[in-house]
């Protein structure tokens, strides 16, 4: 026996029954919304050569992406992320296709977190990528369609808007250098006040300062813009400010209420995001279930600069959510099982074909005898039974009897 | 309306914590009380979880915790995709790489071996000078390390020295100062901005005060 033999990878599990249902449920209605929406599905290999996913412009550290090596020698990486494969497609296969690209995507990521920490190696993403399209609509299509598709799989979430153009256009009026910036990025994401504020003292102290000191506590509803708005110091930060706020103001009509928010503070990946940020949560979900936002430079890294904004779904987490919000779908048992003596075991499967071409579902019997078929039957409580002879016999096992079958 | 769930590392943090809810006003008879039960309500907005430090972390990046106090060390070793929004200001201690007396640590060419109970705080302190070094992961008092010869140093937690002076050691170089942190879910701040950062501007405002009086 090898030692392996019987357990997964850490971070990796089976979905059985239930599980996989509600996980096909979940992809289903975002598949749906995406598709309805004019969204065309792709799908890219499960595996990929390292160079797409360099750290520098993906975000993504080369330590959390599984790695292999082709016959070549060449480095393999297990997709860690979908945008940027998308990103390769568009840039090559996709570059002389009518632009605005709309393509939604449902398929595995795979991620190589610390053991022992809970976290899966593996997870689902279903998400929207709209390619070659700049400005205030594209933003919006992709936003409305990320609530929708969210709409219809909980009604709980909340969204959250931010822009990664807002910290950089602050950070550019300070004196500081790569390191200090990328110091200062990495305590506003951590709302760290404490270090923000030490990394911020050793500097003169100019309205700037005060800007970034406030960043991380910029975040709530609608009157975050009035807080910001003294603070932006120039006319980019102020220009993006605004239009964040245009954002929002469409955004109230799709009747998210007070569950849109913002956050200014929102700097993961600055280096890859370069306009509006999206993110949502709900609530009993400790990280966030969709991720979003503008990222207009990256394609530009495929030799085919254009403008792009994409979301993704985290199917794993929601399908949790519903799944502890009770939702249980029944896994479907057939509406007959089907049995043929010896000599009528062709006719019991052509019996069976008629039963599910007519749109029914039917199991045929694999045992040899009948009692076993009908101790069978009861165990997996179906109830009824059509014996295939001569003529065709139905049987109905009532639930008394069924029950009476799974005591003996 | 669900009680906003904060995590505490249980022993000294869990004591300044109570006592610094106590002034807030909340009634932490039941910590008090607790026998050995883990998860106590204070008042009818929170309920209190005693857990091993590394555990805060974990439940708070989980979301089953909202909250978490939770030393710097702690947040150093284990890393963090959670808010660090506060400085408790109570649990000073340092982190240290200390060495024989005598000995000069950083002479010679030879690789040094290094050992600790926080091999990842070790390594990146190390990666800032440059050095390579040899870590050695110890569990339990990691001053006997170098009296018995296996490493040249250590980098540990120090409060006032007199261990590392009792046993032969000194401290070669400070690697950083260390205090009680609060940290909080990512969705918990989002979904609950209002209590929560009521609540963290009511424990800011009583440390504020407490440190003001020591001073």
């Amino acid at each position: 026996m090898k030692k392996y033999s019987k357990v997964t990878p850490e971070g990796t599990k089976d979905l059985l029954f239930e599980e996989c249902l509600i996980h096909r449920v979940v992809e289903q209605k975002l598949s749906r919304v995406f598709a309805s929406r004019g969204f065309n599905e792709v799908v890219t290999p499960g595996m990929e050569f390292m160079d797409v996913f360099d750290p520098e412009s993906s975000g993504i550290a080369p330590e959390v992406m599984y790695k292999m090596a082709d016959r070549r020698g060449r480095l393999i990486v297990m997709r860690p992320d979908s945008t940027m494969p998308i990103a390769r497609l568009a840039a090559t296969r996709l570059q002389n296709e009518e632009k605005p690209l709309r393509l939604y995507y449902t398929q595995r990521i795979y991620r190589n977190n610390p053991n022992l920490t809970g976290r899966s190696d593996e997870v689902l993403q279903s998400g929207v990528e709209l390619l070659g399209a700049a400005g205030k609509r594209a933003d919006l299509e992709a936003i409305a369609t990320a609530v929708e598709a969210l709409s219809c799989c909980t009604p709980d979430f909340r969204l959250e808007l931010g822009h990664a153009g807002f910290f950089r256009a602050i950070a550019d009026q300070l004196p500081i250098n790569g390191e200090q910036r990328e110091n200062i990025r990495s305590t506003i994401e951590a709302k760290n006040y404490a270090a923000l504020n030490t990394l911020l003292d050793g500097l003169v102290q100019t309205p700037s300062v005060a800007a970034m000191r406030r960043l991380p506590r910029l975040f709530g509803g609608e009157e975050v813009f009035a807080e910001a708005a003294p603070l932006c110091g120039s006319e980019e930060a102020a220009s993006m400010l605004e239009y964040l706020h245009s954002l929002y103001s469409s955004l109230v009509k799709l009747g998210l209420g007070d569950r849109l928010m913002v956050d200014l503070g929102l700097v993961q990946r600055n280096d890859y995001y370069t306009g509006v940020v999206f993110s949502a949560y709900a609530q009993d979900c400790g990280d966030a279930i969709l991720l979003g936002g503008r990222y207009d430079n990256l394609l530009s890294r495929f030799d085919m600069p254009m403008p792009a904004i994409g979301f993704s779904v985290n199917v794993d987490a929601v399908a949790k959510l519903l799944e502890e919000q009770g939702y249980a779908p029944d896994c479907p048992k057939p509406d007959v099982l089907v049995y043929g003596p010896e000599g009528y075991e062709m006719k019991a499967l052509l019996f069976a074909s008629g039963v599910t071409s007519q749109g029914g579902s039917c199991e045929t019997s694999v045992f040899e005898t009948e009692e076993e078929t009908i101790a069978y039957a009861r165990r997996r409580g179906i109830v009824r039974l059509a014996i295939v002879g001569e003529k065709v016999q139905e049987l109905r096992l009532d639930r008394e009897n069924a029950k009476g079958g799974e005591g003996r | 309306m669900k009680p906003l769930r904060i995590a505490l590392t249980k022993g000294r943090l869990e004591k300044d914590t109570v006592a610094l809810f106590e002034k807030m006003g909340y009634d932490c008879e039941a910590v008090r009380n607790k026998g050995r039960r883990l998860i106590l309500p204070v008042g009818d907005s929170l309920e209190v979880v005693l857990a091993k430090a590394a555990d805060v972390i974990t439940y708070v990046e989980h979301g089953v915790c909202d909250m978490g106090v939770v030393g710097k060390d702690t947040i150093m070793e284990n890393g963090s995709s959670f808010y660090e929004v506060l400085d408790l200001g109570f649990g000073h201690c340092r982190f240290a790489l200390a060495a024989p007396q005598g000995a000069d640590f950083w002479s010679g060419y030879s690789a040094r071996t290094i050992a600790t109970k926080y091999p990842a705080t070790a390594r990146a302190f190390f990666e800032s000078r440059g050095m390579d070094v040899d870590i050695i992961k110890i569990e339990g008092s990691v001053e006997l390390a170098p009296l018995l010869g296996l490493s040249d140093a250590i980098v540990d937690i120090v409060e006032t020295g007199t261990t590392l002076r009792e046993n032969g050691l000194e401290i070669v170089e400070e690697v950083c100062p260390i205090s009680a942190r609060l940290i909080v879910n990512v969705a918990s701040l989002k979904l609950r901005k209002r209590e929560i950062e009521a609540l963290v501007s009511r424990m800011e405002r009583e440390t504020r005060k407490e440190k003001g009086e020591t001073k």
